[in-house]
């Protein structure tokens, strides 16, 4: 073997170029809608004033607090359920809350249209109980959103919140038993208070998770601001009140965004020393033992159990009737091929900006990366009303092509694939390869042999995140899909909108059978995104 | 320091191959759409389940291929417009006039002249140019539930605004084309004041029963959440043939001596002007015009057929004998704007 190790007096600022290029690329959506609702009539902005926004910000907010608060109370509950108390079936329990991370929320509001609405099966059991006149509250309401949203997204706090219970270090609590303490007091005054970092990081993950959402408040006819802008840019020729509300939704999500960073940073810091050994879980007594399993299941069932096996029957139902035809696996190639081109190009986009941050940490590589991030405040809507006008303006070549839909997911998406990008990266020591090249490995072998191999969890994780997303987005792919290329995503939105569940049922039940192994796949990596 | 160079040559050839990957990927799935000549485009604001059969019978009997993109009528016309003169669109299909006029108004369709289309579909429901022709017509009416109202409870559309009836309507959202082009003829009729006084009065009564789409109103009113509705009258017949007993009825407005008249709209077909396919396109539109297609749209939409030979299915108000708005059609267009002006005033959802 023969590698010369011969350095070629590369251009230094290549990569930084390409760097810089893709992050003012990425950041275009964001600086023109800023830029249409920054120069837009007064006129249109009073009148939005005097007319929508107040009930926007009104409806949004209180839709966040409301699933905010449904979330900390199942999340840290079951959190504290599986990582303190031993009862039968804990082990399956503690995964098994994870699964309705698979639902995405228009599936799940979807499902719960039909079980909580007029005539549905829990309205039929009522009247049988309060005689035929008896009606219950409509899931289109504020109620039925804040419901399906908190059994959507518990998993978020419930995750962040065992993750901390376990790491907590015991002595803390042995301390307080010792002085005196009693159980509960240890929870409320010492445990909980310790935890808060965490607890807040899940919630305010929950809270931008609800504030983009799209397909639940679509389907109850709840008016947030996400929902107020793709009514807006479906509805009207003119696209400037879309812009603005747009603008809105951007600082709200951006205020949510930084406090999330904020509290992860404050989570850091919070323990210097890790735990001496696994925290004991006290056995349940015998009703202890009842009450735990009747609540995991009940959780369970709400959230995942019972939607998954209506999916199922309606979907066996569906298929008997032959909805699943060659046209059903046209729309599975387009959300496969879709994701999977969003997935790559977001993998190769991703990978000079991660490497150049974590090999080069100049002021301006890590301000690429933090520049990448801006995806994350862009709800679904939002991005593609940007692209739309950027598109028609600059590439009207591209409208209403993939391409336009591929840079929506990638712009979208991206910050979530960096997540685990960026530490992969980050945990490979130069010196392992600069051992390699002495060793006389040379460029491609070292590359080949030792970065890739350290690397690449990292990078599948990261493809897989974005494949996933991608497959699940709805909004943008609604306004950018090009003619013919309805992916399942659509499918589902389109049948379920006019009350067709069970054709909707093939497409759903496929995107959560696909999600299913890979958000276990993920969570030992950053489920943070899923 | 070489570690950094080294790495920049690595990623160059990991970037290379992989954009080579992503470029045979790319160049994959583009149909050849501009070679073949036997393929259409159609762009529709139609809900797909309402044109895709005819598309499928025009497909299965002349052997041209009829690709379909499904959406809100004002985002393909959007769409349409932006595209511009690299459209692949070679059809627009809208659920309302005022649309067709729009993109009309826009250069976006081509004029016809076709002496057999214009036997086939009456004056009144053609643009003067023919650039956009009617298909089917339906009414603007009122649904109620028979076991919560009596027809005599309701005379004018204008009536779903006064206080008794808080709470108990469901109305579409303000993105509506029949809303808007409802709201237009109403704005001609009765002026801006009147108009605005309407629109506040529907927004307080019908609360937070706003739909994005009729067959959810009209499942609304059949479940008993909310009393009335205002849809187009098809998706109420539409909604009885396969649920016979539900306790829905259609209440025709202003049909009282000096009335209005009820608000008549119509689903439209143009051909685009940037259209490569014109041949084909317009065998497309002769087919929809035909006898067999206008009966389709009776027969399975339960929509008005325009054709004078072909029959509305009987179930329906006679056309005849029904009272109609003295608006145009080809108004609706030039009519949209200060009615989405009213609309967005007064704040509808």
């Amino acid at each position: 073997m023969n590698h010369t190790a011969t350095v070629k007096p590369a251009l230094p600022n290549s990569l930084s170029l390409v760097a810089v290029t893709v992050v003012g690329l990425l950041c275009l959506p964001l600086a023109y809608v800023t830029h249409m609702a920054l120069t837009a009539d007064a006129a249109i902005w009073s009148r939005l004033w005097t007319t929508r926004i107040p009930e926007l910000l009104f409806n949004t907010t209180a839709l966040a607090l409301g699933v905010a608060a449904g979330t900390l109370l199942l999340g840290v509950s079951l959190a504290w359920l599986v990582s303190r108390r031993e009862f039968p079936g804990r082990r399956i329990w503690e995964w098994a809350l994870v699964l309705p991370l698979a639902i995405p929320t228009y599936v799940l509001a979807y499902i719960y249209s039909h079980l909580l609405g007029a005539g549905g099966p829990v309205e039929s059991a009522w009247q049988m109980l309060a005689g035929p006149d008896g009606h219950l509250p409509s899931p289109h309401s504020y109620a039925g959103v804040t419901l399906v949203m908190t059994l959507d997204t518990f998993p978020f706090v419930y995750l962040l919140t065992r993750a901390a219970f376990l790491n907590l270090n015991v002595s803390y609590e042995e301390v307080a038993r010792a002085c005196g303490a009693s159980r509960t007091g240890t929870l409320f005054r010492i445990m909980l208070p310790l935890m808060r970092p965490a607890i807040v990081a899940g919630l305010s993950l929950v809270v931008l998770y609800v504030v983009s959402d799209f397909g639940a408040v679509s389907l109850l006819r709840y008016q947030t601001l996400t929902y107020a802008v793709y009514q807006q840019i479906t509805g009207r020729y003119d696209p400037t009140a879309a812009s603005i509300l747009s603008l809105l939704l951007v600082v709200v999500a951006l205020i949510f965004l930084v406090a999330e960073r904020w509290f992860r940073q404050q989570s850091r810091f919070f323990q210097t020393t890790g735990r001496y050994r696994a925290p004991a879980r006290r056995p349940c007594s015998p009703l202890g033992t009842a009450l735990a399993t009747i609540y995991t299941i009940g959780v369970f069932a709400a959230s995942f159990g019972i939607p998954a096996l209506l999916l199922i029957q309606w979907s066996l139902s569906a298929i008997a009737s032959g909805a699943v035809d060659v046209r059903f696996f046209g729309f599975v190639w387009n959300s496969a091929f879709l994701s999977s081109l969003a997935a790559t190009v977001a993998v190769l986009i991703g990978l000079p900006l991660a490497y150049l941050a974590s090999r080069r940490p100049s002021r301006l590589n890590l301000l690429c990366l933090q520049a990448a991030y801006a995806g994350y405040v862009l709800p679904g809507p939002v991005g593609a009303l940007a692209l739309l006008a950027i598109v028609s303006h600059l590439a009207p070549f591209w409208y209403g092509t993939a391409a336009v839909l591929v840079i929506a997911y990638v712009v979208h998406f991206l910050p979530a694939g960096l997540q685990s990008m960026e530490p992969a990266l980050q945990q490979v020591t130069p010196n392992l390869e600069e051992a390699s090249r002495s060793l006389g490995f040379g460029t491609a072998a070292t590359l080949r042999h030792v970065t890739l191999p350290l690397v690449r969890d990292g990078f599948i994780a990261a493809w897989v995140l974005m494949f996933l997303q991608s497959m699940k987005e709805l909004p943008a792919t609604l306004l950018l899909r090009p003619v013919g290329f309805d992916t399942l995503a659509v499918r589902v939105w389109l049948e379920a909108s006019e009350e067709y569940y069970q054709l909707a049922a093939p497409s759903a039940l496929l995107i959560v059978i696909m999600t299913i192994p890979a958000i276990l796949l993920l969570l030992s990596k950053d489920w943070r995104a899923a | 320091m070489n570690q950094y160079h080294f790495h920049c040559q690595a990623i160059r050839r990991i970037l290379s191959s992989l954009l080579t990957v992503v470029a045979c990927m790319t160049a994959l799935p583009v149909p050849p759409a501009q070679a073949e000549p036997d393929r259409l485009v159609v762009y529709s604001g139609r809900a797909e389940r309402l044109i895709k059969p005819l598309l499928d019978s025009f497909q299965a009997k002349t052997g041209v291929q009829v690709d379909l993109l499904s959406s809100g009528t004002t985002e393909v016309v959007n769409r349409l417009q932006a595209e511009g003169a690299r459209t692949p669109a070679d059809l627009l299909i809208t659920n309302d006039a005022g649309s067709l006029e729009r993109a009309r108004e826009l250069g976006l369709l081509r004029p016809l002249t076709a002496p057999d289309i214009a036997a086939a579909i009456p004056a009144q429901f053609r643009a003067a140019d023919n650039s956009w022709i009617g298909l089917s017509g339906r009414f603007w009416v009122v649904v109620y539930n028979t076991t919560m109202i009596k027809p005599a409870d309701l005379r004018s559309l204008l009536d779903l605004a006064e206080p008794r009836w808080k709470n108990k309507i469901a109305i579409p959202n303000a993105g509506s084309e029949y809303l808007q082009a409802g709201i237009s003829v109403i704005k001609t009729v009765y002026g801006d004041d009147r108009t605005k006084q309407f629109l506040e009065g529907l927004k307080a009564n019908a609360g937070t029963q706003v739909y994005g789409k009729s067959s959810q109103i009209v499942e609304a009113v059949a479940k008993g959440q909310v009393a009335l509705g205002v849809v187009n009258h098809y998706y109420v017949y539409r909604y009885l043939a396969t649920q016979p007993g539900a306790p829905i009825a259609v209440l025709m407005p202003d049909q009282h001596e000096g009335g209005m008249g009820a608000i008549i709209n119509v689903a439209g077909i143009g051909i685009t002007t940037h259209t490569k396919h014109a041949d084909s396109a317009r065998r497309l539109v002769e087919y929809l015009v035909s006898e067999e297609g206008q009966k389709q749209f009776a027969d399975l939409n339960k929509e008005y057929p325009l054709h004078p030979r072909v029959a509305a299915d009987p179930a329906l108000p006679p056309y005849k004998t029904t009272r109609i708005a003295p608006v145009p059609l080809t108004k609706l267009g030039e009519l949209r704007e200060p009615a989405m002006a009213l609309i967005e005033q007064a704040g509808l959802r």
